[in-house]
């Protein structure tokens, strides 16, 4: 890796010049309307998010990755890269040190750290926040094109969205559960109905009881005691903490009068869930595997909405030893939902 | 006697600004990308004889797209708070008085968040909006600590506190109406932050903005020297009392929207800089303006320095710098106040 | 206005003064006030029409219980306020007409001790005295730091120029704020209650200054106080208030009347006419018990 050169030492001042004279580019537009100019081959990349991170990743297209985020921990090659801070507060003077062709920017990022980049002539490409999980494919697709990897992009856009049909498929007669997904605990966050999680919740079976045009609602959890949601939904934390939370959940008054929390109806999904990229759909179908144990068993346990028999399995993140919430005796003959191997290694193998 | 003569006002500004040339040079040199300091002066060098075009991009991107700019604005804004927290020291005759203590800065930061919200687009709607919240809140924190006629330090600063506060918990009603994008860019802001590079014309409008309220208040620098000892002493002694303080609140809150638009509330360096100028040259403001205002330059300039240093790559909100090193020292004049 | 300005009617108005050697120079002629909340609303206090006459060289002594009036006939005199009716005039002219520098340079006010904020030295802060002579920014010239030096070396404070405000005793500070008003060179100085924290030996040591300066320099002195003793031993005039009202103007002699006092100051009192034709007061206990 040539570039690491710039990270030390006085910086090298007759390695570039001809740099940004651009022979002959192409004009594209990103989704924020925004017309950038970027060169025809783009060799240097820098994400300044992790989902757009493991999108590059997951497009084939890592090796073009110049630097990335300090939070840009999956695949893990990407915590190899040159890191450039945080996403909200990155080193300007880093990203321009890594001489990129395009710099990947999302709504994790400030407008003033775009405009400063766009200021400064680096071409910014803007990548919205989706509002649902097609959205997100077809941005991804869209991002693919950007970064002249379109083929690998369709087949992986492809593949995903077999996947999700299929799950949808399996899902058909499922009445939907009624879902809490916990954003933060304090203060209570969950989604309104506009996010792509609320539509991956949909997605994978479930409904989330919080209906709201605000897209990260507050909400008061004496309405949640109300609402009796059947199944809290958490996204793993980063340093495995969340059984810890919901062990303290369940001492703490308003939380443990909710039905969910008294029979253990808790979900633990991957926190590739939060994360607007491909690996999003294999935290999907496994919230799906969870929520609707009876659609992928060969022997179908029937479902008492009451909570005696209705058990859920919590998964972590994609690779690690996943955890039950409650015992049940595994019912399921063809496969063991929780500890297949990512699908995202898939995802990519079929795209190159 | 040793009274301020022209002269001895003329070098204390000349050092000071050699001091501050060399904490640019300093700045310039320091960063996530670290650069030679001889290469950074044969490059000014190559400038100054107008061979710019000869620097290579990505170094000329880094050093004279990103750091200097940055270096200029926190010039301008260290500056600006050093003044308008000196001239609201001697106004309130009150050594704690400081824009973000008296609630001036929540005041501007609101003041741009509510003109942000009704007018976006418009140019310059930020310092506008933080202009009129400014002066709204030291005239309403004046009004509060107003007791029989007499400013009282005690209800003065509390008015301040509790304006700040109430500025702050609007400010964060606010702040839920924004998408979540706008959001992170408003709470980075708020901390302190000089990372922001603003347009050349913003940088033009900052910079006569700047000159002309420093210009104003140190044009009052006699007047607030009475003003010290007393506002009847004052009126007593020849000073149009009434003219000299809209002249000075006015320009002080000018001085301090110019500074929060820019940079979002960086504290304490209103307080911190003057009460250091005068431990150092003395409390004649004829002197203290200029000193406050060159120190306070070196000041913000070398926390940022600090703050884009200090746990490389991650750029830290240049107010966490200033406010660890600020809230010690108001805790320590307010003791001593106190004794 | 500009210095050229000020030196031609500073000039001037010491001709006038030679002119006027023997003349008035202070002149409250029906001069009266009222305090209003607002414009509508009925008057919280009111001062009635008040007249006395000062010449230079003396000391007229404004007396009389706390609310009864001294502060507001101070701020007429000092031409803060206007007068609701009548006029005070200082040379023929109304002081309240006066613009800010022009009546720095003729009135000097000395005030009860304010608290200082930031430590200033005692030379630094008498040649603020100096500010309404000056131009712009206000830098010292030698002739402005020989007054200065000049003033406190009248009050005998010479030694005091390189200490901080600060670190001086009551009696200290007070001398520098007197010298402060001395380097404002004027012709009329008022002093508010300026014997108030003062011990009794510091306090005759102030008035015998007073009573030198006023000779020496032919400054008027005008001093509000409610020590009826001081101001019998060393006015030349008594103006006596009482609830806004003025009730009586003249030499300690003819105000000095044991039932008019003992009314006004509400304490049984024996006044007794001294040597030098001054009267002195003596407080009473009312149980008969001779407190003094």
């Amino acid at each position: 890796m040539s570039f690491l050169i710039l990270c030390d030492g006085a910086f090298p001042a007759q390695t570039s010049g001809a740099h940004t004279a651009l022979p002959a580019g192409r004009e594209l537009t990103d989704e924020a309307g925004r017309k950038i100019r970027i060169p025809q081959e783009v060799d240097r990349v820098v994400s300044l998010a992790p989902n757009l991170t493991e999108i590059v990743f997951a497009l084939g297209d890592g090796d073009h990755l110049a630097g990335d985020t300090d939070y840009c921990d999956y695949p893990a090659e990407a915590m190899q890269k040159p890191h450039v801070g945080g996403p909200v507060n990155p080193n300007l003077e880093v990203v321009v040190s890594l001489m990129p062709d395009l710099v990947l920017a999302t709504s994790m990022n400030r407008r003033e750290t775009v405009n400063a980049l766009a200021h400064i002539g680096l071409p910014v490409y803007y990548v919205s926040l989706p509002h649902s999980v097609e959205e997100m494919i077809a941005s991804m697709e869209h991002l693919g094109s950007a970064l002249g990897v379109e083929k690998s992009a369709a087949l992986l856009a492809e593949d995903l969205r077999g996947r999700l049909a299929d799950l949808d498929r399996r899902l058909a007669g499922a009445a939907p559960r009624r879902v809490l997904f916990v954003v933060w605990t304090d203060p209570l966050i969950s989604v309104g109905r506009d996010t792509f999680i609320a539509d991956a919740l949909r997605r994978a079976g479930g409904r989330s009881v919080v209906d709201t045009k605000a897209e990260w609602p507050h909400v008061s959890l004496e309405e949640i005691v109300r609402l009796q949601p059947e199944v809290l939904v958490f996204a793993s934390a980063h340093a495995g903490s969340t059984q810890q939370d919901i062990d303290t959940l369940r001492t703490r008054p308003g939380w443990r009068d909710l039905e969910a929390i008294r029979h253990g109806n808790i979900v633990v999904v991957s926190d590739a869930i939060n994360r607007p990229a491909p690996r999003m759909v294999d935290a999907i179908e496994r919230l799906a595997r969870a929520l609707h144990l009876e659609a992928f068993a060969s022997r179908t346990a029937p479902f008492s909405g009451g909570g005696t028999g209705f058990s859920l399995w919590g998964s972590v993140s994609a690779g690690t030893k996943p955890h039950r919430l409650k015992p049940v005796p595994p019912s399921s003959a063809d496969s063991n939902p929780v500890t297949s191997t990512p699908r995202i290694e898939e995802a990519c193998a079929c795209a190159r | 006697m040793r009274p301020l003569t022209l002269r001895r006002l003329l070098w204390t500004c000349g050092s000071l600004a050699v001091l501050l040339l060399a904490s640019v040079v300093l700045a310039l040199k320091l960063g996530a990308v670290p650069i030679s300091v001889t290469d950074l002066l044969l490059d000014l060098g190559r400038i100054a004889i107008g061979r710019a075009n000869e620097l290579p991009t990505e170094y000329r991107l880094i050093v004279f797209d990103l750091r200097l700019p940055r270096i200029l604005l926190g010039i301008l804004v260290g500056a600006a708070l050093s003044v308008a927290g000196a001239s609201f020291q001697a106004l309130l005759r009150n050594p704690l008085a400081d824009p973000y203590v008296l609630g001036v800065s929540s005041g501007a930061a609101l003041g741009s968040i509510l003109a942000l919200l009704i007018a976006p687009g418009f140019a310059l709607v930020t310092p506008l909006g933080a202009f009129l919240g400014a002066i709204a809140t030291i005239a309403g924190v004046y009004f509060l600590g107003r007791r029989e006629g007499q400013l009282d330090s005690a209800t003065l600063l509390l008015g301040g506190i509790i304006s700040a506060s109430f500025f702050s918990a609007i400010i964060m009603f606010l702040l839920t109406t924004l998408s979540g994008r706008d959001l992170r860019g408003m709470v980075f802001w708020l901390m302190g932050d000089l990372s922001t590079p603003v347009s050349a014309g913003t940088q033009w409008i900052f910079t006569v903005g700047l000159v002309a309220g420093i210009g104003a208040i140190y044009s009052t620098s006699a007047d607030l020297n009475l003003l010290l000892t007393g506002e009847r002493e004052a009126i007593h002694l020849g000073v149009d009392v009434t003219r000299v303080k809209l002249v000075v609140y006015v320009s002080a809150s000018l001085l301090t929207a110019l500074a929060v638009s820019a940079s979002g509330a960086i504290g304490y360096v209103g307080l911190l800089v003057p009460h250091a100028v005068r431990l150092i040259f003395g409390s004649d403001y004829r002197l203290l303006i200029p000193a406050s205002a060159l120190c306070g330059a070196i000041a913000i300039v070398l926390a940022d320095t600090l703050a884009r240093t200090i746990v490389p790559p991650t750029e830290l909100p240049v107010g966490a710098m200033t406010a660890m090193a600020g809230a010690p020292v108001f805790i320590y004049l307010l003791r001593r106040g106190l004794r | 206005m500009s210095a050229p300005d000020t030196f031609a009617q500073t000039a001037g108005g010491r001709e006038d003064r030679a002119h006027r050697e023997q003349g008035v120079r202070l002149n409250v002629e029906q001069a009266s006030y009222a305090y209003s909340p607002s414009e509508q609303s009925a008057p919280t206090f009111t001062l009635g029409a008040t007249s006395f006459q000062a010449r230079e060289r003396e000391i007229v002594a404004i007396l009389g219980p706390n609310a009864s009036g001294k502060s507001t006939l101070l701020r007429l005199i000092t031409g803060t306020i206007a007068p609701l009716s009548g006029r005070v005039e200082l040379d023929g002219e109304e002081t309240s007409r006066l613009d800010v520098r022009m009546r720095a340079q003729r009135i000097a006010v000395v005030h009860q001790e304010s608290p200082i904020v930031y430590p200033a030295l005692a030379g630094d802060f008498v040649l603020q005295g100096r500010f309404p002579y000056g131009r712009a920014l206000r830098f010292a010239n030698p002739e402005d730091i020989e007054i200065a030096r000049n003033a406190l070396a009248q009050v005998g404070a010479e030694h005091l120029s390189k200490r901080t405000i600060g670190e001086l005793s009551g009696g200290e500070k007070q001398r520098v704020i007197l010298a402060r008003a001395l380097a404002q060179q004027p012709r009329l100085i008022l002093l508010d209650e300026p014997t108030l924290h003062l011990d009794i030996g510091a306090q005759v040591e102030l008035l015998e200054r007073l009573r030198q300066l006023a000779k020496e320099n032919r400054y008027t002195v005008v001093v509000v106080t409610h020590e009826l003793g001081l101001a019998a031993e060393f006015a030349d005039q008594v103006v006596l208030l009482q609830h806004g009202r003025c009730l009586r103007v003249g030499p300690p002699a003819t105000v000095y009347q044991k039932e008019l006092l003992e009314q006004v100051f509400d304490a049984p009192l024996d006044v007794e006419l001294g040597p030098a034709g001054r009267p002195r007061v003596n407080l009473r206990a009312r149980r008969g018990e001779d407190i003094t």
